[in-house]
């Protein structure tokens, strides 16, 4: 028999349970995988298209779509570079508040794809504990900014709202409830012999494979590299706070969810510290805040709710170019804008952690099971609608 | 309708209708399946069915399920082998509860009495797994060969190992009528006696009737739903159900051989012909909610582990099973 005839090719979704939003053509003879090819595009927006004809204001609700359940990274890296074409700074209590919500958008973004990877491989229990335990995350969020996902909290200049009266006590009772239930994830599933059996050696990425393809985010620091934008480009409140870039050594499936783990636990730690140095001050720069109309002003110290100035309507931002890189819950984000003065982008690049993963499915299942697709990609955190933008 | 009620008090009537045949067989699949759902809701800190009779706790969702498999369309695909599409639920069902005639009820009542009835049990238990590679093969789909064929790989990986546990007892006892097996154990049980032989028949009990973490020929992230992809309406429900009846037959086989079937047999009961049957359902309930608590603890293994377990480990401690029986024998013999 030729190979030819003993290959089986496999369609592997987009109607399939474990597919996601997208097709994985798999050639797999008898249960090794020769070759597997993802086919993405199946929730192409046209994110970076519509932006050309959107306000800047209107661009931020937009970039958060793609990526839900790590819509911060995109809403704070898309910001960052409108303020570098306008040449604004936010204030640093804004700069505090901006890592206080990256940092709980962090933590739940880890745990959703966590719970997505237990399912794949089997244990509804891990699925279900991870979005229960994102629910207090989600809640804090909630609190602080008033949306459960899409928060649209960061606005060029600052943050939109500020702490809510015993926001601080509140968080503290969730990071020590996240504190006292990881052993509970370490007993049941991370510690099952089932668990480690799947995953462990499953789709080895060496240090020099995942440096070569450029594999970002938590993928990247499971296979030693010790790479966070957070360190290497510090952002926000990032330069002022002390904490330890996560990085595994082993590169498999296992070793990105262990990075998960160690940096919802190196996350709490940061939250901690954010709430003890947040300095007082207003959260939206100057020159903003003094065009909020004098009675609205009042109401706005009031309450810590800003009001839009009605230059936010018609923001012109200066023609020019800006880059932006943040450190999402995925990987990095990064944001290009072109502005020629006008009232939309020119151009806008958004180029998103998943799609530059997308790569690693090609890569990390050649000589695969069937039965470890779901394994690896779970453990890749993928995001279709993410990498298709 | 007093010779209604005696024919159907006839031995022969009575195991294959009512216990521990169909009747009781069904209703164990309406409760299992709604109580292996409502503990693994309970582990994972959620309600479970809740809405169908409320103060119950939602105990007859299966029923309200069960209707809608029966009402619902079964879509036949045009592809498939019409004949063998349609025959394989019904006849895997049926193959799958078969066994349960072999089964005593207690020490005076049991539909026949042969000196093998533990081997025909054992024999007729292994006619189910054909139909789901058949079903894997009719259903025309990617999915359903793989999951067929991965039917097929784990057959044979468990049937070996899990019947020379069984035959270990057998040689322990010198016996393979399933009642004086069971009556050999009025003293000690035998998972006291030959617990590797216990242990191996357990594990490779949920592993034939596909009980996490062995759910691989279903395994859903993988290939959707293994055989049964194509399947829907009441021809899903029969082949769902089908391997919830086989565990069931296999408690109860293993109820007998290792934890005294019907024994230890309290007074009041003794001289009734049906009570001790209570007793014996009772231990292989506890077995089959055993295996629907496991869904809340493991992932799945994938299929090379699940061969391995059962070829290098299962089947060399199946062997030393039969050993540690012929060395029990020969102390006891010799005795």
């Amino acid at each position: 028999m030729s190979l030819e005839e003993r290959e089986l090719e496999v369609l592997i979704g987009p109607q399939h349970p474990a597919s996601g939003h997208m097709r994985l053509v798999a050639k797999i003879d008898g249960d090794i995988v020769v070759e597997l090819r993802p086919n993405i595009g199946y929730v192409h927006r046209s994110v970076e298209k519509l932006a050309e004809v959107k306000k800047y204001l209107q661009i931020i609700p937009l970039v958060e779509r793609p990526s839900l359940a790590d819509t911060t990274a995109n809403n704070l890296a898309y910001v960052m570079a409108v303020e570098k074409l306008l040449g604004i700074e936010p204030p640093p209590r804004a700069q505090y508040l901006r890592t206080l919500l990256a940092e709980i958008n962090r933590i739940h973004s880890h745990f959703y794809g966590m719970g997505i990877h237990g399912v794949m491989i089997g244990s509804s229990t891990a699925y279900m504990w991870c979005f229960g335990d994102r629910e207090p995350l989600i809640e804090l969020a909630q609190e602080l900014t008033g949306a459960r996902l899409t928060y649209s909290y960061i606005v060029p200049g600052g943050v939109r709202r500020d702490l809510p009266q015993g926001f601080e006590d509140k968080v503290e009772k969730v990071m020590r409830y996240l504190e006292n239930r990881m052993p509970d994830y370490f007993d049941l599933y991370f510690n099952n012999p089932v668990t480690r059996a799947r995953l462990e050696g499953v789709g080895v990425l060496t240090k020099e494979d995942a440096i070569k393809l450029g594999v970002t985010g938590p993928n990247l620091r499971a296979s030693g590299v010790p790479y966070d934008v957070r360190k290497a480009e510090p952002y926000a409140a990032y330069p002022e706070l002390d904490f330890d870039v996560i990085t595994e050594e082993a590169g498999d499936a296992f070793a990105r969810v262990m990075v998960r783990v160690r940096e919802i636990q190196e996350s709490i730690k940061i939250i901690r510290q954010v709430l003890k140095k947040i300095p007082d001050g207003p959260i939206l720069n100057e020159k903003y805040m003094k065009m909020i109309p004098p009675n609205l002003r009042k109401q706005v110290e009031e309450t810590g709710h800003i009001k839009f100035p009605g230059v936010f309507a018609n923001l012109r931002v200066p023609a020019g170019e800006a880059v932006a890189r943040v450190e999402g819950g995925r990987g990095e984000v990064v944001f290009h804008i072109v502005s020629d003065g006008k009232m939309s982008p020119y151009r806008m690049r958004m180029v998103t952690p998943s799609f530059r993963n997308v790569i690693l499915f090609e890569h990390l299942t050649k000589g695969a099971r069937v039965a470890d697709i779901p394994a690896i990609y779970g453990s890749l955190d993928y995001f279709p609608p993410e990498a298709d933008r | 309708m007093q010779d209604l009620l005696s024919i159907i008090m006839e031995p022969y009537v009575f195991v294959p209708l009512i216990f521990p045949g169909i009747t009781v067989a069904f209703l164990l699949l309406l409760v299992i399946i709604w109580l292996e759902r409502k503990i693994a809701a309970k582990v994972q800190l959620r309600y479970g069915p809740l809405y169908v009779l409320k103060p119950l706790g939602g105990a007859i969702q299966m029923v309200a399920d069960l209707l809608r498999y029966l009402f619902q369309e079964p879509i036949i695909p045009k592809t498939v082998d019409k004949l063998a599409f349609i025959m394989t639920p019904a006849l895997l069902f049926g193959t799958a509860y078969l066994p349960t005639i072999a089964i005593p009820v207690s020490p005076t009542f049991y539909a026949f009495r042969s000196d093998l009835s533990l081997l025909i049990v054992l024999a007729l238990s292994t006619l189910a797994p054909i139909f789901t590679v058949v079903m894997g093969w009719a259903s025309n789909n990617k999915f359903s060969l793989i999951g067929g064929i991965r039917e097929g790989y784990i057959v044979v990986s468990y049937e070996i190992p899990m019947f020379l546990s069984a035959l270990s007892m057998a040689v322990l006892y010198g016996s393979l009528d399933l009642v004086e097996i069971a009556e050999a154990q009025k003293g000690i049980w035998g998972i006291f006696l030959n617990p590797v032989a216990a242990i191996t028949m357990l594990v490779l009990m949920y592993m034939s009737t596909s009980k996490f973490p062995f759910e691989i020929p279903e395994a859903e992230s993988e290939i959707v739903a293994g055989a049964y992809t194509e399947y829907s309406g009441i021809l899903y429900g029969l082949v769902m159900g089908a391997s919830y009846v086989k565990l069931y037959v296999l408690s109860l086989v293993f109820t007998i051989l290792f934890l005294g079937g019907w024994n230890p047999i309290p007074g009041f009961m003794a001289n009734d012909p049906l009570l001790p049957g209570v007793l014996l359902f009772i231990k292989a309930f506890i077995i089959i909610v055993i295996g629907a608590f496991l869904r809340a603890v493991y992932p799945r293994f994938r299929i090379d582990q699940a061969m391995d377990l059962g070829w290098k480990t299962m089947l060399p401690l199946s062997i030393i099973s039969i050993f540690i029986s012929l060395v029990e024998v020969m102390i006891m013999g010799g005795a």
